[in-house]
């Protein structure tokens, strides 16, 4: 039982100073040892956070430079109070992401010690400012300040708004990960953090095109009306005071300042209590999950394996189909190629500077979720390992899941070809990239499966981001990049064979291209699975091993 | 340890002649100087052994004797380094189709397709397996209903409990009634109640003559399950025959084990002498 159920103000005045000032260094101490040791653990790692350290820290360096260069620019207010709350949204929506990241932040973790909530917070925010991230924050916001600051009373403010945003941002990032840690740690809520990993992903597409278009439309007034709004919204508000102070509104700064004061002080209040709550309450990870009603799921799952084949390919089937729903990794990889292979011909066909071929794009992106089919399994690709004793089963199994995977990308393909010929107007081009896209299907089913069997690497569950165990990744890449130039030089007849056509003006024949395209397609995956069946037969153990990892 | 040592080639000598059963019976499993190494690691050091068919069988040893990576090799799932492997007389490396078909297999630390609810799970490893669709859903349905796993046949593994997890790995590894079945720490992390139904599945099982084959390192139970005991230390076989001989004059399974892989009497000492003392 923890003593954080008793009133704060009881406490013993032994205790509550040696735990209050004790407690802060220790944190501090404890935050450095962990990332020592998690550093210690591989050189992969190690490098990875030398690399990202270094990194941000050029990206922050370049910044400040940027943000001083803008002092005196008319707009510069505008501009520093938008990124302040940008680089609120990003602390926001980071736990999110990256729920396991920080260890001495696991209220669980802490749970059987005795210690008070008011010097646990205050102790647990200092630790949050060790790290790259409030590094690069801290440079961002003395850059913004530095950019707006104007007289003696914009410095003052200055020096106080800095470090106030920052802690807003840490208090703001803590007080929505402790309301979330439940809902992190249990599998439905990871599943949701994976999905909303996607939609940020499909999300800056858009925001790409839409900042393309602002970049024609008005240059940094555009962004006026929305800053107008931002400078009174913590943290940004803190910057905000400091434009207002120097602009010598010393009321407005004042009241601006304020707001991000007691933001912060209203944050820390909100984590102390879910912490609180979250140290005395049971834990709702372990509340068993209510037993679904499969009247209607079971009736469809039975329908399904009715309708597909007999024998191997029709269990294998139906299993990656559901594994393609019911999976996050595989359904966040499926949504994403479906959504970027409808937006890239799409957004390009209705700004006018589309052509029919990137609708090819489609057939790639769909056909990339052939490789690393053995690593998809995870470690349980043993059960499929134990019922594979000969190259015939081995050619089964990949036949099979390629079929599935056409189950859905067929029709795709040719729904987005369509749509975007009617968009684009150009109907006589289709048959041929219609062609084109299905040979490209095939070669990529052909390499798919060869590297499958080849270049197996691991797919950690955890993390929405992590698509690669450590260590593995150099092997993905050589997986995936030698596959797609692979293909592409697989397609290399189908594309000779249509440019010949255009060069040779021979127009008339380009529709021959869509039988053509289909039959090649075929067979060159059929020769890919060939090639790939005694590869995965032999190699089971070694297979098996190489997706376990992570 | 020179008794010991005496007694061990007892134990290897007894077995040729009492515990392989009918002479005519080929031997469940026959493994000949079987090496396995990680790197600068050492996992299994060249071990023999030959477990007789039709018997509950015990393979005991502290963490990290080995037992896993044994099991792996013998099971298909690990390469071996060198050795020779036979299950009911076939090669396992040379011969997997009919290996395959005849032994079944609940690894430890893999996971099984978790996405999938319990009864498509057994749906579709029994297809794998090659049995018909009818004849896997009569199997799971009574695999189901014995294993106590029929209220939440319809979840999906990845919100099962550990229990329920060691239960529908059974289920799935008993569907295509193999002739050997190998368990890696089954009853490990299970309760007491999931753990006697597996145990009546498995005893039910060896009565019909089929064969298990299952690691563990609580002696109690394999002193109480198994009829054969292969005892494993640091990769290699320290021990290997009927219950009776591995225990020799030892009082309890335990004590012959401790003995056996040499975890002399360590004593604690004085140096926990403040523990328990004034607070």
């Amino acid at each position: 039982m923890s003593v954080l159920d008793a009133p704060v103000g009881a406490a013993p005045g032994r205790d509550s100073t040696s735990g209050g000032e004790g407690l802060v260094p220790v944190f501090v101490r404890l935050k450095l040892t962990l990332l020592r040791n998690g550093l210690r653990q591989s050189a992969g790692r190690r490098a990875a956070y030398i690399a990202s350290l270094v990194l941000a820290l050029l990206i922050a360096a370049g910044q400040l430079i940027a943000l001083i260069a803008l002092r005196g620019n008319a707009h510069a207010g505008s501009l520093v109070v938008l990124l302040a709350g940008l680089l609120a949204v990003g602390w926001t929506v980071m736990p999110l992401f990256f729920p396991s990241g920080d260890e001495t932040l696991d209220p669980s973790r802490l749970v059987m010690l005795p210690l008070r909530p008011r010097p646990l917070i205050a102790a647990l925010l200092m630790a949050s400012l060790v790290g790259i991230g409030p590094l690069f924050t801290l440079c961002l916001t003395a850059g913004s300040v530095i950019a707006v600051a104007q007289g003696a009373a914009g410095a003052v403010f200055a020096v106080v708004a800095a470090p106030l945003t920052l802690l807003v941002c840490v208090a703001l990032t803590r007080a929505v990960a402790t309301a979330n840690t439940r809902l992190l740690t249990s599998r439905k809520g990871r599943d949701l953090a994976v999905l909303s990993g996607l939609l940020i992903a499909v999300g800056f597409q858009v925001v790409n095109f839409g900042a393309q278009r602002l970049g024609r439309a008005g240059g940094l007034s555009a962004l006026d009306p929305v800053a107008d709004v931002v400078r009174w919204l913590p943290p940004a508000s803190a910057i905000g005071a400091v434009d207002s102070a120097s602009q010598g509104s010393y009321g407005q700064a004042a009241v601006q300042l304020l707001l991000s004061v007691a933001a912060l002080l209203a944050l820390l209040w909100l984590w102390q209590r879910s912490l609180v709550k979250l140290m005395t309450a049971p834990d709702g990870s372990t509340l068993a999950a209510a037993e679904p009603n499969r009247e209607k799921a079971g009736k469809g799952g039975s329908k399904l394996s009715a309708l597909l084949p007999q024998g191997r390919t029709g269990p294998v089937m139906e299993r990656s189909l559901r594994y393609i729903a019911r999976d996050p990794k595989t359904k966040a990889a499926w949504v994403t190629a479906l959504a970027i292979g409808l937006i890239v011909p799409m957004l390009n066909a209705l700004q006018g500077t589309g052509s029919l071929y990137f609708a090819c794009f489609a057939a790639g992106m769909l056909g990339m979720q052939m490789y690393n089919q053995f690593g998809q399994d995870t470690s349980a690709f043993w059960m499929v390992a134990l019922t594979i004793s000969s190259t015939r089963d081995a050619y089964l199994e990949l036949r099979a899941r390629a079929l599935a995977l056409l189950l859905i990308t067929l029709p795709y393909t040719i729904v987005v070809t369509v749509v975007t010929a009617a968009v684009l107007g150009d109907w006589e081009a289709l048959p041929e990239v219609m062609g084109l896209s299905f040979a490209m299907l095939g070669a990529m089913l052909a390499t798919g499966a060869v590297a499958s069997a080849n270049f197996p690497y691991s797919i950690p569950q955890d993390g929405a981001f992590k698509n690669v165990a450590p260590g593995q990744a150099g092997l993905a890449w050589i997986s995936i990049f030698g596959g797609m130039i692979s293909a592409a030089l697989l397609c290399a007849p189908v594309i000779t064979v249509t440019i010949w056509l255009h060069v040779a003006d021979m127009e008339q024949w380009l529709w021959l291209l869509l039988p053509a395209g289909a039959v090649y397609g075929a067979l060159i995956s059929w020769a890919g699975l060939r090639l790939a069946a005694p590869r995965t037969a032999n190699r089971l153990p070694e297979i098996l091993a190489a997706v376990s990892k992570g | 340890m020179q008794d010991r040592t005496e007694t061990d080639r007892a134990v290897r000598a007894g077995e040729a002649g009492e515990a392989g059963g009918a002479p005519t019976a080929p031997p469940a499993v026959r493994v000949q100087g079987l090496w396995k190494r990680f790197g600068e690691q050492t996992a299994v050091a060249g071990i023999d052994l030959e477990l007789p068919a039709g018997k509950f069988i015990g393979l005991v040893g502290p963490n990290g004797a080995g037992k896993t990576t044994t099991l792996s090799m013998v099971t298909g799932l690990l390469r071996p380094d060198q050795g020779l492997i036979e299950v009911g007389g076939h090669d396992v490396w040379r011969d997997p189709v009919e290996v395959k078909s005849r032994i079944g297999v609940l690894p430890e630390g893999l996971r099984l397709f978790e996405r999938l609810s319990g009864r498509e799970l057994l749906a579709y490893t029994g297809r794998l397996r090659g049995l018909p669709g009818a004849e896997v859903d009569k199997r799971a349905t009574q695999l189901l209903d014995v294993l106590d796993l029929a209220g939440s046949q319809h979840k999906l593994v990845v919100d099962y409990s550990t229990g329920m997890r060691k239960k529908i790995g059974l289920a799935a590894a008993l569907l295509h009634n193999p002739e050997v079945l190998f368990l890696d720490e089954p009853f490990e992390g299970v309760d007491p109640v999931s753990a006697q139904t597996i145990r009546e599945v498995l005893e039910r099982y060896t009565r019909s003559g089929a064969t298990v084959v299952f690691s563990s390192h609580v002696m109690e139970l394999v002193e109480s399950l198994c009829d054969w005991v292969a005892v494993m230390a640091a990769g290699t076989i320290r021990a290997q025959g009927t219950l009776a001989q591995v225990r020799g004059e030892a009082s309890s399974l335990q004590n012959a084990f401790l003995e056996l892989v040499g975890a002399g009497s360590r004593t604690t000492g004085e140096s926990l002498d403040w523990l328990g003392g004034d607070r």
